[in-house]
């Protein structure tokens, strides 16, 4: 079935013969009759849509996306367009007619045309879905139903604006010519508004301004025939401006509207702003309604902003300043620096038992272990101070300095070093012996340097464990002890009589000495002179030393 | 003349006989040596004396230790000694054969230590050693103390049982004698200074063991100097 040159209609009609499989191998007999078919649909349409910049749609060499998007800019207005005036019809059947009348030579093959296309696009709607994974393979099949899915899509987006334009198209052109009219309405509508009437009356309104429509038209019917290409290059106009007068309209309308919301006092707005609101009390669409509710919860907003806070928002509330128990009923959240006490469960005292019995069984204990410091050196002889009465003389002490001084080598050990090194050796020695009897475990002799011993020897001092001998004084009670007789007194105790008691012994027991010695030294004195002087018995001459 | 020319000049010509110098043409006289004179030449041979006068209360203690006083001092120094009764006084004489003048001294300083309150045997040190001096001061020079507080002051000085003044004793190498209200310290210079300043603390009132503390580290710095 390659014909390369078929005339546009013809390729339509080979297309739509078709089947719907064969489309999906794709084949260029197909795409180059598609192309033709498109061409010749666009050429159709050219002469309703002047704002296209393509007087012929280009297929030769082009992108499949190139040429959709020819047809698209030819396409989408058209559509609107015509949709706007479908809904114009619908309402307004008795145009339908004189619509029908003026442009049925023109429209009736394009509407065919346009007829057909709208059946295929719903018939390969279902198509569409699946088709729409082969995007690149099927150019021209994709084209149209890819265009014709979109321009469903934004016929249905424009759905409400085109009802916005319709009306407003209406009101632009009223706006031009009625004034007064529009001064009338706004009154009906405020006067309705203040006493609350029902949407009844708005109603009736509505079916008034059709009236007036109507009105208008006829009175544009009487002016058909003279401006009949005019009106519809108007209508037209009006309708293509419209879409521009869309967003133009639409800024004069919800200008005015707020203000006159906020005042009700300019006429031109509020004339405007009635019929607006009076279409839209009459059928909200969706969209409106979300409007609606958004709007009444902004003024919730604002009035509640306009209210001063409740106190659980204000800053350092003290309890005057807030409703009584209110804390309670509401959850506070503060930071709490303490850590929380642990929660003494079962649980967590019988792992601490646990933990101690195991500790007790191994023996391991945190006992803090005293760290023995070993002497480095040996520790220094610290010289006691002596209190007790010097034995040696004066002499004797500053001799021993000089020798020390001149001749250390020469000096005499003192008699007490002496003494009590030896002592203190032996003492060692004993208790070495006493130590190794009473412990189990081996001590090895200790090693006595000379050089470095002094009267403590460290090397000892690490080798003993056991404590220091008990002296005897100990074992001994202090009866054993002590060595007297009778009742002991301290000087404070002793009484007058006591004392006077104690002297006079002492003095008896002196001069029982004194007669002794006396009687000695005489004795001595007069074996002396009788060896002396013989017979000549004198005085010993001793009574300046006796 | 001859003594009156003063010799201008240093230059003194030495002539080979001894006889005389030579200044010039003039001969001048040799130049006299003299031994050191004896104690018992001096003053022009008279003989020298001490005395020394003896408080009752050392009366009896020298009665006692009269042999132990006289011996060396009539043996070893050579200076005769006496005891007059009725002046109740101690007298030293020098001998013919007394070696050194200081002698005579020495012994009278050495029983005025024991009259003083000494021991003889720690008197004897002033004989044998010569730096070794007797320094006295009374409790009122240091502090001036009345009543209980005079004798709280002596009893610190003393300790119990003398033991605060025997431990100042040991560490100083001195000898004190507490004697009422005068004190005597016997001992070289320096031991004399320490001694004296452990006394002197005592009796403004520190304690004791601050006072022990002190003659330790003091000591102590002295015996690491040698």
């Amino acid at each position: 079935m390659a014909k390369p040159s078929e005339t546009g209609m013809e390729a339509l009609h080979h297309l739509k013969s078709t089947d719907p499989p064969a489309l999906l191998a794709p084949s260029p007999t197909l795409s180059q009759t598609a192309r033709t078919a498109s061409q010749h649909l666009f050429s159709c349409l050219k002469p309703y849509a002047p704002k296209s910049p393509f007087d012929q749609l280009l297929t030769d060499g082009f992108d499949a996306e190139q040429i959709w998007q020819q047809i698209d800019l030819l396409s989408q207005p058209l559509l609107s367009t015509l949709r706007r005036q479908v809904k114009h019809l619908e309402k307004h059947p008795e145009e339908s007619k004189i619509v029908l009348k003026k442009e049925n030579e023109f429209l009736d093959g394009e509407r065919k045309i346009l007829e057909e296309k709208e059946t295929k696009r719903f018939d390969d709607d279902v198509d569409d879905d699946d088709m729409d994974m082969d995007m690149d393979e099927f150019d021209d099949e994709e084209e149209e139903e890819e265009g014709g899915r979109r321009e469903s899509e934004k016929g249905e987006s424009e759905d409400e604006s085109g009802e916005m334009v319709e009306g407003k198209g209406g009101e632009g052109i009223e706006d031009k010519f009625l004034k007064i009219k529009e001064l009338e309405e706004y009154l009906e509508e405020d006067e309705a508004r203040e006493y609350g009437l029902d949407r009844k009356k708005k109603k009736g309104e509505l079916k008034l301004e059709e009236e007036e429509e109507e009105e208008e038209e006829e009175e544009d019917e009487e002016e058909e025939d003279d401006d009949d290409d005019e009106l519809d290059d108007e209508y037209e106009d009006a309708e293509e401006n419209a879409r521009y007068e869309d967003f133009f309209g639409a800024k004069k309308k919800t200008v005015p509207k707020r203000k006159s919301s906020l005042s009700n006092g300019s006429d031109e707005d509020s004339g405007l702003n009635d019929d607006g609101a009076v279409e839209k009390k009459g059928g909200l669409s969706t969209h409106e309604k979300q409007l609606e509710k958004l709007q009444s919860e902004i003024e919730q907003m604002e009035k509640a902003n306009l209210e001063p806070k409740t106190w659980t928002m204000r800053g350092e509330v003290t309890a005057a300043s807030r409703p009584k128990n209110s804390a309670l009923e509401v959850d506070l959240d503060f930071e709490h620096n303490v850590r929380p006490a642990p929660v003494i469960t079962e649980e967590i005292t019988a792992s601490i038992e646990d933990m101690i019995k195991q500790r007790i069984i191994e023996g391991r204990f945190d006992d803090i272990q005293k760290v023995s410091s070993l002497p480095s050196t040996a520790p220094k002889e610290v010289k006691q101070l002596d209190e007790n009465k010097s034995k040696k003389g004066l002499a004797e002490v500053y001799e021993e300095e000089y020798i020390q001084k001149t001749n250390p080598a020469a000096a005499p050990i003192s008699f007490s070093d002496e003494q009590k090194k030896e002592a203190s050796i032996l003492f060692k020695k004993l208790c070495l012996k006493l130590d190794a009897l009473s412990h189990f475990h081996f001590a090895p002799k200790p090693v006595i340097e000379d050089m470095s011993i002094q009267a403590n020897v460290p090397a000892l001092a690490m080798e003993e464990i056991a404590p220091t001998a008990v002296s005897d004084a100990a074992m001994l009670a202090p009866e054993e002890v002590f060595s007297g007789k009778g009742d002991i007194k301290e000087e404070a105790e002793v009484t007058q009589a006591e004392r006077k008691r104690r002297r006079a012994k002492k003095k008896r027991k002196f001069k029982a000495e004194a007669v002794k010695r006396m009687t000695k030294k005489a004795r001595d004195n007069t074996a002396l002179l009788n060896h002396n002087e013989g017979n000549h018995l004198s005085v010993p001459n001793g009574g300046l030393f006796s | 003349m001859q003594s009156g020319e003063a010799p201008a000049s240093m230059e003194v010509e030495t002539s080979s006989n001894g006889l005389g110098t030579h200044i010039g043409s003039f001969l001048l006289p040799p130049k006299p040596k003299f031994e050191p004179l004896k104690a018992h030449e001096m003053s022009d041979g008279r003989v020298q004396f001490r005395k020394v006068s003896v408080p009752p209360h050392r009366y009896s203690p020298l009665k006692k230790a009269w042999m132990e006083i006289y011996t060396p001092i009539y043996e070893q120094m050579k200076i005769d000694i006496r005891m007059n009764l009725k002046a109740r006084k101690v007298e030293l004489k020098t001998r013919s054969d007394t070696p050194d003048v200081s002698n005579l001294q020495k012994c009278t300083d050495f029983v005025h230590a024991f009259m003083l309150g000494f021991d003889v045997i720690d008197a004897i040190a002033l004989l044998r050693l010569d730096e070794l001096y007797v320094e006295s001061f009374e409790i009122k020079d240091v502090k001036t103390l009345r009543g209980e507080h005079l004798s709280r002051a002596i009893g610190r000085l003393s300790g119990k049982g003398g033991k605060t003044k025997f431990a100042i004793e040991n560490a100083t190498k001195t000898r004190i004698v507490i004697a009422d209200t005068k004190i005597h310290i016997l001992g070289s210079f320096q031991n004399i200074k320490i001694a004296r300043d452990s006394l002197c603390s005592l009796i403004l009132g520190s304690p004791a063991g601050k006072v022990y503390s002190k003659l330790r580290q003091v000591t102590a710095r002295l015996a690491e100097r040698f």
